[in-house]
């Protein structure tokens, strides 16, 4: 997996290189505007870590410049402008997820995966959380290299919750994920089904629990128990 | 005049009303003045006509001696008008002719002689009455002789001056003070009128503050001696603006550069492998993070003027909110939910400053709780936003101060600055909601936001 890294701060360029290389990615910098364009027309990265302070053009102008020509690689802004009209200027011209400085690497390499497991990311196909594997194709899971036997529902919450790992995922968005348009899901279907799912994780011993926020919806998590 | 008055309507009313007064009383003195002067030239005249009336019948009688023979018609009048005209005829040795009364006989035999030249007078405490009189005595030529004629007329009895003035005050005087009222009233009303610009300014710039700086006072219809001032108070503002735009970009600046290397100091230090002093710098490095990102939170507040006029959805800032924070509650062990509406709660309000006042309550909700306890953020249907925990709750005597910038509890951990219910304080200002503290059942603090519905 490639990323592009667009950071003018050399020191802070450095340490992002270091860090996401242990992660496991290959990593290039850009430290301008015109170098950034130049390496994302010769090179098909993965991924992008867009910087919008740059010294030659603002960093907003490599985002609608590969917009632009079609490119949809994710593409995710660090910016020290938390303003909101900065984040909805950058989310509008095309970004898929922002970061605000200062930020932990960890929660940074978190929304790099998280980007690249989306259904036609690098990562999609299978995805990894903890000591959890699911094949998205061959609809199998794995915990600790053990495979899980799931319902086809089972399997499609724990899809949505491995996808946006650590984040939460709204009761709502699982049930339009479940269910048909014409399907008229009980209230009380989704809740059923992650207790079993939950059962069956603690009973294979993962290392990741999925929590319940009431109100809001569930979000997969290291298991505190 | 030590004291000025200070209003313009009020001193333009009293002048204009001052100078009307003088200048009728001025005119109205002049008027009285010239008709009693023609009034007196009148009855000096008449008094001088009759001395010569008199004159015209005094002639020698038989013996040669000078002697007064008035028509009968000229005698009756002098008879009947005996206590109000009186008159004395001496020849040129001094020796009286002929008198009115004997009384005016005593008296005008004991007179020097008069000349050609009309002399007047006045004589007073004449008569069973105790009259005052105007006269005139002079030498006039007679059939006998010359002769010195004095003629006397009471002065109260005037009567032409008096009817006069009589009927100048009643038929025109009583219009000055009609006038003057007029004009005072047309003064106050044309002022009030061409004030009421300045008023509707002043109502404007009351809604002046730091969180509506772009307002600006009403140039149109304002008077034109009043403009420059208004005009200057515009300038004034545009500057004012100008200076919070700098101090806003300083802080976006300063926001840049603090965060860069805190961001690199945090890396760095999460790159290294290390004992229990590592971890401990990396807590120090965390909470430095947090200090900074609430001072400038802080510093936002102060600078920037928070737009407040957005319709949002107070149910899906508390899902966002929740939602970002529920992965920080889980990893200290304890957890959080929303309850309360199922609905959009429409508020107009800063969707971002009330995340981050939310985010604050919540933060020092986690942090005074112990692991295993729930925080619980409720949306009311009405614009209300409480977050309760079940930590020891907020002595009573603490609470007035807890939104002080760097208050602290006692006892408090030392993870917070202070700061946090602060910013809290400020966002609730802001959107001119309120805040209330109190105890949540069975035990723990209770925060009730009301924000105003849209």
């Amino acid at each position: 997996m490639r990323l592009l890294i667009i950071e003018d701060e050399d020191r802070l360029s450095g340490i992002l290189k270091s860090r996401l290389g242990e992660a496991g990615f290959a990593v290039d910098v850009a430290g301008s505007a015109g170098d950034a364009n130049a390496a994302l027309e010769i090179i098909n990265y993965d991924a992008v870590v867009l910087d919008l302070g740059l010294p030659d053009h603002d960093g907003l102008t490599v985002l609608t410049a590969t917009r632009r020509i079609g490119r949809n690689l994710p593409i995710l802004i660090l910016t020290a402008r938390d303003a909101v009209e900065d984040r909805v200027a950058g989310l509008n011209a095309g970004a898929d997820d922002y970061l605000t400085k200062p930020f932990a690497m960890s929660e940074l390499i978190a929304r790099i995966k998280a980007l690249l497991r989306r259904p036609g990311g690098v990562l999609g196909i299978t995805l990894e959380a903890g000591n959890l594997s699911l094949d998205t194709i061959g609809r199998e899971l794995s915990v600790a290299g053990k495979p899980v036997r799931l319902s086809r529902q089972e399997l499609a919450i724990l899809e949505q919750m491995m996808r946006r790992f650590g984040r939460i995922v709204p009761k709502a968005v699982l049930e339009e994920k479940l269910y048909g348009i014409d399907e008229e899901p009980d209230s009380n279907t989704i809740p059923v089904h992650v207790h079993h799912l939950r059962r069956q994780l603690q009973a294979a011993s993962a290392s990741l629990a999925i929590h319940t926020i009431r109100g809001v919806g569930y979000i997969l998590a290291e298991n505190q128990e | 005049m030590s004291r000025r008055v200070k209003s313009l309507q009020l001193r333009l009313t009293l002048e204009l009303a001052a100078l009307f007064f003088v200048a009728s009383c001025l005119a109205v003195g002049g008027l009285i003045y010239s008709a009693s002067r023609t009034g007196g030239s009148l009855i000096d005249r008449e008094l001088g006509l009759r001395a010569e009336d008199l004159a015209r019948y005094v002639s020698r009688d038989a013996t040669g001696k000078p002697r007064l023979e008035l028509p009968p018609d000229l005698k009756q009048a002098y008879d009947a008008s005996a206590q109000r005209s009186v008159f004395a005829i001496r020849d040129k040795d001094g020796r009286l002719v002929e008198a009115s009364t004997p009384e005016v006989a005593t008296l005008a035999v004991r007179w020097p002689q008069a000349d050609s030249e009309p002399r007047f007078f006045g004589l007073t405490g004449l008569g069973p009455s105790g009259q005052d009189y105007a006269g005139v005595s002079v030498l006039l030529d007679s059939a006998a002789g010359p002769l010195s004629v004095m003629v006397a007329e009471v002065s109260g009895g005037n009567q032409l001056v008096h009817t006069m003035l009589r009927e100048f005050v009643f038929d025109v005087a009583w219009y000055v003070p009609l006038f003057v009222a007029a004009v005072v009233l047309l003064a106050i009303d044309s002022v009030r009128r061409s004030v009421r610009p300045l008023r509707a300014a002043s109502a404007e710039a009351r809604n002046i503050g730091p969180g509506s700086i772009s307002i600006r006072l009403p140039e149109a219809d304002v008077p034109t001696e009043a403009l420059p001032l208004v005009l200057a108070v515009n300038h004034a503002l545009d500057r004012l603006e100008q200076g919070f735009a700098i101090q806003r970009q300083f802080t976006a600046n300063a926001a840049h550069e603090l965060r860069t290397p805190l961001t690199i100091i945090t890396a760095r230090l999460d790159s290294l492998e290390g004992n229990g002093q590592l971890s401990a710098l990396r807590q120090e490095v965390g909470r430095m993070n947090r200090l900074v990102e609430q001072l400038l939170c802080v510093a936002r507040l102060d600078s920037v003027a928070l737009d407040v006029s957005t319709p949002v959805d107070l149910l899906q800032i508390a899902e966002e909110v929740v939602g970002s924070m529920a992965h920080l509650a889980l990893a200290s062990g304890r957890s959080i939910a929303l309850t309360g509406a199922e609905h959009p709660v429409r508020i107009t309000g800063n969707a971002d400053a009330i995340a981050d006042a939310l985010r604050n309550l919540i933060e020092n909700a986690l942090a005074h709780t112990r692991p295993g306890t729930e925080v619980i953020v409720e949306v009311g249907s009405e614009g209300a936003l409480s977050v309760s925990d079940s930590g020891p709750g907020i002595p009573l005597a603490d609470r007035p101060r807890i939104f002080d910038r760097f208050w602290r509890g006692k006892g408090a951990r030392s993870e917070g600055a202070g700061l946090g219910l602060a910013i809290v304080m400020e966002i609730v200002r802001a959107h001119g909601a309120s805040i209330a503290v109190g105890d949540h059942t069975p035990c723990g603090a209770r925060f009730d936001l009301r924000f105003r519905a849209a």
